[in-house]
């Protein structure tokens, strides 16, 4: 016992000299204690220092609090934990959700540390497809810790959380690409390969731009379960609103419902949503509408041409504008003013686009009509500056042509009078 | 002749006339060199009724002056044209002017009795690179803007008046809008005014003294030396002279037009190969070469001291050249200008292959 | 005799050609005269557009915005949105989304500016408020002069 104690002092005076930087949150018996240990851990399985940095040890919470023990004991192990009621050690994969929910659930409790705190991710939780299988009895599904991290959880605004927007297609991807994980489940492990060729990963993970979707935006977090057929376009629509309302104006909504077609997804994928092409309208060639319309000359065939060509001659257009424009700029015309409409003819060529949505070939066209006006400016534009060009060079011409007249007829005056001056002399 | 004689009873137009018809100009083998004044006297002209139609369109200002000048190219009938004469004619005059200045030199036409002229005339070529300077700022490009703070951080290195002469250039610490006015009143108000009486006397000073001939040809006698009377025939031939350069100057304007640029933007860092103007390039070459330090004195300052240096013992030529004074010619102050035409020349060369 | 009829018409000839070099240089003199003053002439007539815009825009007259409309204006080379409130006050700002540059619109009855692109909103100050645009759109002031609409920048020094 004395030696024990002894031991203590001398640890407690070593624990000052080896001060880590990070302020202790909370100099309690279990850090201090397991602090010691972590040292003959390995490295991936080391406590410190992540656990500093966990957000619940900053708020004045302590191991306790979830293990149970008694923090205040002191270089008592006995004391600390086995001969504590509290104490629960390691926390079991099925006893996790209803710990966490103890304070995550309560909304009492978790108002004194965040008013606006959401309290619901448990409720939520049950409702997902990780927790219907883990209801069944199947404990090889996601659990709050294996997304949120353990000990050292960080805020999800904090980029180095594990479900920090840029890192959930990487922490979801740990489980579901793998194949021999998922093998029981009977799902594709395909998902992350395919979000990270699509637009969408593009932007998150390639441009930083975390206004694009991750994993958890069109699943859902808690409640993460693939969208319902039926509602795909509503999850699309959460960000494309204009398609997903002339969608659902349009007469394919109630086809695709009865026939429970995916909507969105039907023509643009789900994970792999890659740059629409315009060929997708291209019946001989990209079509997407085959898929179901395979009659040869049907009204579905008339509509998509009909789009095909439309967008092929604005782009056509913009083609052209684009080339006189370069033209004149090259020529060394001032040729700025032109930028305008030809910008603003590729905005409604993407407008256009969206429009074929509604399948409504009025519409279309009424969208498209602007960006043949900007065009039809862009090109005269260019066509003005080319003929100012040439009017120069004529000019040009024609003022040399006067000069140089002048210049001759000056030059026989010079010399008559020059003839005229030395006959005098003589 | 009516009109003639009732401006003549109130001007004495006869006295001009009677003057007039006595100016003579020497023919032999170097009279070509005689067009040279009357040209860059041609090119001021058009600088100044090409720089007064600008005015009428030209906004100072930061927010202003790059989108007046698009304007001008750009929405002003000719006004393309205008602006294309004016910069054309602005680097052709300078370019003129300089080799007037040569022809002079070895002519040795600063002896006396034209030592005002020399003077003069030099002044007029220093007025005349502070007209390039601070016009070329006035479009407010990104080029400039550089160019101009690459040239004023220069001025600044000038010992004792250096950091009083930068702040007065610039208008303050850096280049900004304050510098873009002043460089404006500079160029359209101040240097046209100096400008303006420096060129009447240094033609005032011509015609009172008459054309000077070489040293060489002073031994000539009287009677062996051929003269054209300058009215009407070397004249015309000057006015002839001046629609071939006119006719050059429409060329250029039309198949080498000048570039607008892009707006200056204060905060952008510099943009690559940052030159100045070709008449300053043979001194900023030099200063680049120079190491930064030359025993205790630093690179840059030596390089302006000696600028200084050489340009005032080009000012004073014509009292330090003895034997120009007694109508022969010094083969050292001949060498002198020959190797100061190398150096310049290559230094400009070097500086663009950099 | 011969001699000297043949010097007078040797003047006269060259009499009739010193005239006619005169006439021709005249005539000369003439064109270059009004091959300057042309492009000088048609150089000081103002231009159509008077002016450069590039600090202020004429968006329209005040009759041609009612309360909860909106119009898109050039403003130098950049797109912007003017729009006018329930209450009667004008707004003014940079018509092109922070996020993938769309050109954003006025939505009178939730007074917000919305991107249709992907849902972004932004209130009547530009502030980016929901959806995926990272930063605030660019204010422009609106000044009422003579029953016009005029839109301004801020000046930079």
């Amino acid at each position: 016992m004395r030696n024990l104690q002894l031991l203590g002092v001398i640890l407690f005076f070593m624990g000052f000299l080896l001060a880590e930087q990070q302020p202790i949150p909370k100099e309690d018996a279990c850090i201090r204690c397991h602090k010691e240990m972590d040292e003959e851990q390995e490295e991936g399985q080391k406590l410190f220092p992540d656990i500093l940095n966990d957000i619940h040890l900053k708020r004045g919470l302590s191991c306790a609090d979830c293990h149970g023990g008694d923090p205040e004991a002191f270089d008592d192990e006995d004391k600390a934990m086995w001969d504590n009621e509290s104490f629960s050690g390691e926390v079991s994969r099925t006893d996790e959700i209803a710990m966490c929910g103890s304070c995550h659930s309560d909304p009492r409790f978790m108002r004194q540390y965040s008013t606006a705190i959401r309290t619901d991710q448990v409720k939520q939780y049950w409702t997902s497809k990780h927790g219907m299988e883990l209801k069944r009895g199947n404990k090889k599904v996601a659990i709050c810790t294996d997304c949120h991290g353990v000990h050292g959880i960080l805020s999800v605004e904090d980029p180095r959380s594990p479900v920090y927007d840029m890192n959930v297609p990487s922490t979801c991807s740990n489980c579901h690409s793998n194949s021999d994980y998922m093998a029981e489940f009977g799902i594709p492990t395909d998902q992350y390969y395919k979000y990270r060729k699509s637009v969408h990963g593009e932007a998150l993970l390639d441009n930083n731009d975390v206004g694009a979707p991750a994993c958890n935006d069109c699943h859902g977090n808690h409640g993460a379960i693939p969208p319902d057929v039926s509602h795909i376009s509503d999850i699309c629509g959460t960000c494309h609103v204009n398609n997903d309302q002339l969608f659902q104006e349009s007469h394919l909504k109630p086809i695709f419902v009865k026939r429970g077609f995916g909507q969105c997804e039907a023509c643009h994928g789900n994970h792999e949503v890659l740059k629409p092409n315009d060929d997708f309208l291209n019946w001989e060639h990209g079509s997407v509408c085959v898929q179901c319309h395979e009659d040869k000359g049907g009204e579905a065939k008339i509509m998509a041409d009909h789009f095909y060509t439309l967008l092929d001659s604005l782009k056509g257009q913009i083609a052209i504008a684009n080339s006189f424009v370069e033209k004149a700029d090259q020529k060394g015309m001032e040729v700025s003013d032109l930028l305008f409409p030809l910008e603003e003819a590729h905005k409604v060529l993407i407008q256009t686009r969206t429009s074929i949505h509604s399948f409504n070939k009025d519409y279309v066209e009424e969208i498209a009509k602007p960006g043949f006006e900007a065009t039809k400016t862009a090109i005269e534009g260019g066509k003005a500056a080319l003929a100012e060009f040439d009017f120069r060079r004529k000019g040009l011409f024609i003022s040399s042509l006067i000069i140089t007249f002048l210049a001759l007829a000056l030059y026989l005056k010079i010399k008559d009078i020059d003839r005229k001056q030395s006959k005098d002399k003589s | 002749m009516g009109i003639y004689e009732s401006l003549n009873e109130r001007l004495y137009l006869d006295k001009i006339v009677e003057f007039s018809k006595k100016k003579k100009v020497p023919v032999f083998y170097g009279t070509i060199w005689y067009y040279l004044g009357g040209v860059s006297l041609f090119l001021f002209i058009t600088q100044v009724v090409s720089g007064v139609l600008l005015l009428l369109y030209y906004q100072p200002g930061v927010a202003t002056a790059f989108e007046s000048v698009r304007f001008i190219v750009s929405k002003v009938e000719f006004g393309w044209l205008i602006r294309e004469i004016h910069s054309w004619s602005a680097n052709l005059f300078i370019f003129f002017v300089f080799l007037h200045m040569f022809t002079v030199f070895f002519a040795k036409a600063y002896r006396k009795p034209r030592e005002l002229t020399w003077f003069s005339g030099m002044l007029l070529l220093f007025l005349a690179l502070g007209f390039g300077f601070s016009g070329y700022l006035l479009p407010w490009n990104e080029l400039a803007f550089f160019a101009t703070k690459v040239g004023s951080d220069i001025a600044g290195s000038i010992p004792v008046v250096g950091d009083f002469l930068l702040r007065l250039l610039r208008g303050g610490d850096e280049v900004s809008g304050a510098t873009l006015s002043r460089f404006f009143g500079i160029h359209v108000a101040i240097i046209p005014a100096v400008f303006t009486v420096l060129l009447g006397i240094h033609l005032v000073l011509v015609q009172v003294q008459g054309m000077s001939i070489p040293p060489e040809l002073e031994k000539v006698p009287e009677e062996d030396r051929r003269y054209m009377p300058f009215f009407p025939n070397f004249a015309l031939r000057d006015v002839l002279t001046w629609l071939i350069i006119l006719n050059v100057v429409a060329l250029l304007a039309v198949f080498f037009p000048w570039e607008l640029g892009v707006k200056a933007d204060f905060l952008a860092p510099a943009p690559p190969g940052v030159k100045p103007e070709w008449y300053f390039m043979f001194m900023y070459q030099t200063l680049r070469l120079i190491p930064a330090h030359v025993w205790f004195i630093e690179g840059e300052l030596l390089g302006i001291l000696t600028f200084m240096l050489g340009g005032l013992i080009w000012f004073f030529v014509p009292l330090l050249d003895k034997k120009a004074k007694v109508g022969e010619r010094s083969k050292f102050w001949n060498w002198f200008g020959i190797i100061l035409i190398i150096y310049m020349i290559t230094m400009t060369i070097w500086g663009y292959l950099v | 005799m011969n001699s000297d009829h043949s010097d007078i018409v040797k003047t006269s000839n060259k009499q009739t050609r010193r005239k006619f070099l005169d006439i021709i240089l005249g005539a000369g003199f003439f064109a270059w005269i009004g091959a300057v003053l042309y492009p000088i002439g048609k150089y000081l007539v103002p231009p159509k557009v008077a002016e450069m815009s590039v600090n202020s825009v004429e968006a329209g007259g005040i009759s041609e915005f009612p309360p909860s409309s909106s119009k898109i204006v050039r403003f130098g080379r950049r797109p912007v949105i003017v729009f006018r409130q329930q209450n009667g006050d004008f707004h003014a700002l940079s018509a092109t989304c922070t996020h993938l540059d769309c050109t954003v619109q006025y939505k009178s009855d939730t007074e917000q500016i919305w991107c249709a692109c992907h849902n972004g909103l932004y209130d009547i100050e530009g502030k980016n408020i929901s959806g995926p645009p990272p930063k605030p759109l660019m204010q422009y002031q609106v000044v009422l002069q003579n029953d016009k609409v005029i839109v301004t920048r801020e000046e930079m020094t």
